[in-house]
C-alpha cells in the first residue's frame, strides 16, 4: 500500500490511497467547516440531501435505480464532529470494471454521479426545492429524535453535553430539533456554497488506480469558485479542566442504569501528543484484558458493560458502563479506584503487553477494509504529515510505561452521569 | 478426509473438507491480506429446546444454548480470553436461533490462534459454583435486551406469530428459565450438539490450507457421530395474533411487520432465499414505487429495512423502521403485495435490482469476516460459497413471482413499540 497527495486547489486535497486487494473502489469528499451554533444544522443536512438527488437525478428512486445498475453502487453520507470541526462525508464505492457483465464502465458512471451529486444540486433560483428540503428535514429531525431509542448513545451524548455546556463541542453534531426546524432553502443554499468556498477539502481514492482525469476535474471545477477564508481544522480546544467534578442525574423508564465518566487530558491534538493517552485508555478500558473489563465487570459484576475509549481531538477520555442501580455509586468508586492504580503504575506487564499487541492487530487490519482505510485518513487530517496505519504501528512499540503512567496521572475528572430507571432507590 | 476444490470466474477459489467424525471445514486463502478470520461453530441454537438422540427425548430450559457459549471459554487452565490476549487475536462468540459461533480474528500467529480456537471449544468446563455466577451475568444481559426496543419489536412479533416454535423465545430466555440450569443439563447439550459431524469451521484470509486442515485434523478429538432429530410440537400456517405493541421509552414509534410464510420442508434453498430477496426489494426497496410513495409521504424514514428471516422450521418476510403510523405503512405494503400479484413485477426494476444483488455478492469477497459469515452459512444449510453469484445469474422474473404466492396478507403481524405519554 502507499499513499500520494495532490494539490486540487487552495485548502483541497486529494490522497490516492493505493492497495490491490480489493474488488472495489472507493471514493470520499470529505469537508471540513468550523463547528457554530448557527450553521450546525445546515451543514449536516447538506451531505444527506447532496446524495438524495441532483439536477441529473431530480428524484431519489431514479437515482437508487441508477446506483442498481451500476452493480450495486453505494452512496453513503454523514456529518460528524471533528473536535471543534464539523465533517462533511460523501462516499461512493463500486465494484471494479472488470466485473461487469456488458461492458460499462462503473467507475466512470460512479464518478461522474457522485460529482454532479455534489456540484450540481437540485437548486433553482438560489434555493432547494421545496419537497427535497421538506423531506431531508424531516428524516433529520426524525434521527435526532431517534436517538434516545438507543439508551447508550443516549447516554454518551448527554455526557458530552454536560462536560462541554456552552462550548463549541457541546453543539449536537447535526444540531437539535429546532436548528433543524429553523432551515431553509436559502440558508441551505447559502450553506453549500460556504462548503464549497471556505470548507479544508480532502478527497479520497482508495483503490488499485485513480480514475482517469478523476483529480483534474476536481481542480477544474474549484477553478471557477472563489476559495477564501479556508477552515483550519487543527485548532481545536482541549476539553477545559474543572475544579469541581459536575454530577448529574436523570430518570427515565428503563430497567437498567448507565453510569458515564468524562474526563479531561492536556494530551490533545495530533498523534504525535495523544498517541500515550491512546494506550493508556486501552489498558484502563479496552480489550478484555483492561483493569475495567477484567476487574468491575468479570471479577466484580459490578457493570454488564464497562470500557473506556478516548476522543483524540479534544483530550477527552470517557468511560461508558451499564449498571445496576444499587450498584452505581460502588461501580463509580471502583473505576476510579481502577484509574488509580494505573496512576502508580501497578498495572501489570502482561495488561500493557496485551494492549500493544491489541492495538497493533487493529491497525494492521485496517489494510484489509477500504472504509477503515478512507476512515483513517480522513480524521489524520490533522497530523503533520501523512502517517499510514502500519506508521503508527510501529510508534506505539515506543511509548513505555513510564509514558502511561504519565498520560494517567495528567486526567482529571471532568462529569458524572448517570441514567437511572424512574423509582429506583 | 474428503476433499473438494471450488474455483469461480470471479477469481476466488477454496476448500471444503469433510473429515471421518463429519467435521466441515472450508478455507479460503486471501494471501494479499494481512488478517485471517476463523469460526468454529455447531448447529445448535435458541431454537434447539427438545430434541432425540439415540431414542432418548431430552427437554432442556430456555436459553441454554447461549448460556453454553458464555461457559465454554472457560476451562481448567484458565479462560480463552486471557490466551488471546497473549497473542493479540480479536476473540468473541454469538449465539443466535440455530446456531452458536466462537471466532476469532488476527493478523499474526494465526496457527497458535486457531490451536486456542480448537482447544477450548473441545474442553468444557462446567461446575454449580460457575454456573451460579453466570446466572447473574445473563440476567443483566437479558435486562439490557428488555430496554433494547429494536430487539423487542422483533421478539414480540415473533410471539405474536408462531404459536408453538421455538423462534418465539427469546435467544438468551428469561431470568427464570436460566434459573433452571445446571452442570449436568450443559453436559448433556454439549455431549450432543458439540459432537464434530454436527459442527464446522470456516476460514479466511492469509492462511495456508494444507497447514490449517492439518493441524484441525490431529486437533479433533475421536468421536462417534450422534443421530440428531430436533423435536418441535406442530406449527399451523395460521398467526397467533395480528398485532401486538408494547410502551418503552423511545421519542416515536417503532415497527416490525412479518408475513408468515408456510413452509413444506424445514429448510429454504439458496435459490429460494435470493428470490425472496428480490421479492422484497422488488415490493419495498429503495427503488420500489412503494418506498418512495412511503417516503413522500412522510412515512418512513432510513432506518426502514427488510429481512429475509429463516431457520429451521420457520419463515418470514420482514418490513420494519420507525414511523408515525406504523398501522399506515402496514396497509400499504398489504396492498402493495396484491397490486404485484394482480400487475405482475415491471421486469426493468427487476433487472436492475438483480443487478445490484450480483455486485453485493462479489464486494462480499473484499472481506474476510464477509467471508467466513458466509461460508457458516454454507455448512448451515450444505451449499456453496459461489451458489448465489450463479443463481443470480440465472433467476428470472417468474422464479420470483412464483415466491409472491407465499404472502398472505391473512397471516401478517405488525408490531409496534410505542413511546410512553408523559402522563403515564
Amino acid at each position: 500500500m502507499s499513499e500520494k497527495l495532490i494539490n486540487l486547489a487552495d485548502g483541497a486535497e486529494g490522497l490516492f490511497i493505493k492497495t490491490n486487494r480489493f474488488n472495489t473502489t472507493l471514493i470520499s469528499f470529505n469537508f471540513f467547516l468550523p463547528l457554530k451554533k448557527e450553521t450546525v444544522a445546515d451543514y449536516a443536512l447538506l451531505p444527506f440531501i447532496l446524495t438524495s438527488c441532483s439536477k441529473k437525478y431530480p428524484d431519489f428512486s431514479r437515482l437508487n435505480y441508477k446506483l442498481s445498475r451500476l452493480y450495486g453502487a453505494r452512496l453513503d453520507s454523514s456529518a460528524e464532529k471533528y473536535g471543534d470541526y464539523q465533517l462533511l462525508k460523501m462516499t461512493i464505492s463500486v465494484i471494479n470494471d472488470r466485473f461487469s457483465l456488458d461492458g460499462e464502465s462503473l467507475i466512470n458512471n460512479a464518478v461522474d454521479m457522485l460529482l454532479r451529486l455534489i456540484f450540481e444540486p437540485n437548486t433553482e433560483n438560489g434555493t432547494f426545492l421545496e419537497t427535497d428540503l421538506n423531506r431531508e428535514k424531516r428524516k433529520a429531525i426524525e434521527h435526532i429524535k431517534g436517538e434516545l431509542s438507543e439508551k447508550r448513545i443516549y447516554a454518551k451524548n448527554r455526557l458530552i453535553e454536560e462536560i462541554y455546556n456552552g462550548e463549541t463541542y457541546g453543539i449536537p453534531k447535526c444540531g437539535t430539533v429546532e436548528d433543524v426546524e429553523k432551515i431553509t432553502g436559502e440558508s441551505l443554499y447559502k450553506a453549500w456554497e460556504n462548503m464549497l468556498k471556505t470548507a479544508f477539502i480532502r478527497v479520497h481514492v482508495v483503490g488499485s488506480a485513480v480514475p482517469a482525469g478523476f483529480f483534474e476535474s476536481i481542480s477544474e471545477k474549484f477553478s471557477s469558485i472563489q476559495r477564501n477564508n479556508i477552515t483550519d481544522c487543527k485548532a481545536s480546544l482541549p476539553t477545559p479542566e474543572r475544579e469541581k467534578v459536575h454530577n448529574v442525574e436523570e430518570r427515565i423508564d428503563v430497567k437498567q442504569g448507565k453510569l458515564c465518566l468524562g474526563f479531561s487530558s492536556r494530551l490533545y491534538g495530533n498523534d504525535d501528543i495523544s498517541l500515550p493517552l491512546m494506550i493508556m485508555t486501552d489498558i484502563f478500558g479496552g480489550g478484555p484484558y483492561s483493569r475495567l473489563f477484567s476487574n468491575v465487570r468479570e471479577k466484580m459484576s459490578l457493570c454488564y458493560y464497562c470500557s473506556a475509549s478516548t476522543t483524540r481531538q479534544k483530550g477527552l477520555v470517557t468511560v461508558e458502563s451499564g449498571i445496576e442501580t444499587e450498584n452505581a455509586q460502588k461501580a463509580e468508586k471502583e473505576i476510579l479506584n481502577q484509574l488509580e492504580i494505573i496512576r502508580k503504575g501497578e498495572f501489570s506487564d502482561f495488561e500493557y503487553e496485551s494492549s500493544i499487541k491489541s492495538i497493533s492487530e487493529s491497525l494492521s487490519s485496517y489494510n484489509d477494509s477500504q472504509n477503515s482505510l478512507d476512515t483513517w485518513y480522513t480524521l489524520k487530517v490533522n497530523n503533520e504529515k501523512i502517517y499510514s496505519p502500519d506508521d503508527i504501528g510501529e510508534r506505539i512499540k515506543t511509548i513505555t510505561r513510564e509514558d502511561i503512567v504519565s498520560a494517567a496521572k495528567g486526567i482529571k475528572l471532568n462529569t458524572v452521569y448517570k441514567l437511572l430507571p424512574r423509582g429506583d432507590k | 478426509m474428503k476433499k473438494e476444490y471450488f474455483e469461480s470466474d470471479i477469481g476466488e477459489s477454496y476448500v471444503k473438507a469433510v473429515l471421518s467424525s463429519g467435521l466441515k471445514i472450508f478455507v479460503l486463502e486471501k494471501p494479499q491480506y494481512n488478517s485471517s478470520y476463523a469460526i468454529f461453530g455447531t448447529k445448535y441454537g435458541s431454537i434447539d429446546t427438545c430434541f432425540s438422540v439415540n431414542g432418548e427425548e431430552t427437554k432442556v430450559p430456555e436459553g441454554i444454548a447461549h448460556f453454553l457459549e458464555h461457559k465454554l471459554f472457560e476451562s481448567e487452565d484458565g479462560d480463552a480470553f486471557t490466551k488471546y490476549a497473549a497473542t493479540g487475536a480479536y476473540a468473541n462468540a454469538f449465539t443466535s436461533f440455530d446456531k452458536t459461533c466462537y471466532l476469532f480474528s488476527c493478523t499474526n500467529k494465526f496457527y497458535e490462534n486457531l490451536d486456542i480456537l480448537l482447544s477450548f471449544v473441545q474442553s468444557p468446563y462446567f461446575t454449580e459454583a460457575t454456573v451460579q455466577k453466570e446466572q447473574g451475568i445473563i440476567g443483566q444481559e437479558i435486562r439490557m435486551y428488555d430496554d433494547s426496543p429494536g430487539w423487542r419489536v422483533m421478539f414480540n412479533m415473533l410471539m405474536a406469530m408462531y404459536k408453538n416454535h421455538p423462534v418465539r423465545i427469546d435467544i438468551a430466555g428469561t431470568v427464570e428459565s436460566i434459573a433452571q440450569i445446571n452442570a449436568d443439563l450443559l453436559y448433556k447439550c454439549y455431549n450432543t450438539f458439540y459432537n464434530p459431524a454436527n459442527m464446522f469451521i470456516c476460514i479466511a484470509g492469509n492462511v495456508d490450507t494444507e497447514r490449517v486442515l492439518k493441524q484441525i485434523k490431529n486437533a479433533i478429538k475421536p468421536s462417534s457421530p450422534l443421530e440428531i432429530i430436533r423435536i418441535n410440537d406442530e406449527e399451523p400456517e395460521e398467526i397467533e395474533n395480528s398485532y401486538i405493541e408494547q410502551k418503552l421509552a423511545v421519542a416515536q414509534p417503532l415497527f416490525c411487520f412479518g408475513y408468515k410464510e408456510p413452509i413444506k420442508n424445514p429448510e429454504r434453498s439458496v435459490k429460494e432465499r435470493i428470490c425472496s430477496a428480490i421479492l422484497m426489494e422488488l415490493i419495498a426497496g429503495d427503488t420500489s414505487p412503494l418506498y418512495k410513495r412511503l417516503i413522500d409521504m412522510g412515512l418512513i424514514n432510513d432506518e426502514f429495512s427488510s429481512e429475509y428471516f429463516n431457520g429451521f422450521g420457520y419463515s418470514t418476510v420482514i418490513f420494519e423502521g420507525e414511523s408515525s403510523n406504523p398501522k399506515k405503512v402496514a396497509e400499504e405494503i398489504k396492498a402493495e403485495v396484491e397490486r404485484l400479484k394482480r400487475d405482475g413485477i415491471d421486469k426493468k426494476l427487476f433487472s436492475a435490482i438483480r443487478c445490484g444483488m450480483y455486485g453485493n455478492a462479489i464486494r462480499l469477497f473484499d472481506s474476510v469476516e464477509s467471508i467466513a459469515m458466509q461460508m457458516v452459512d454454507c455448512a448451515m444449510t450444505e451449499s456453496g460459497l459461489f451458489d448465489e453469484i450463479k443463481y443470480l445469474k440465472a433467476v428470472t422474473a417468474d422464479d420470483v413471482y412464483k415466491r409472491l404466492s407465499l404472502l398472505d396478507n391473512d397471516k401478517t403481524v405488525l408490531s409496534v413499540i410505542n413511546p410512553i405519554s408523559s402522563e403515564e
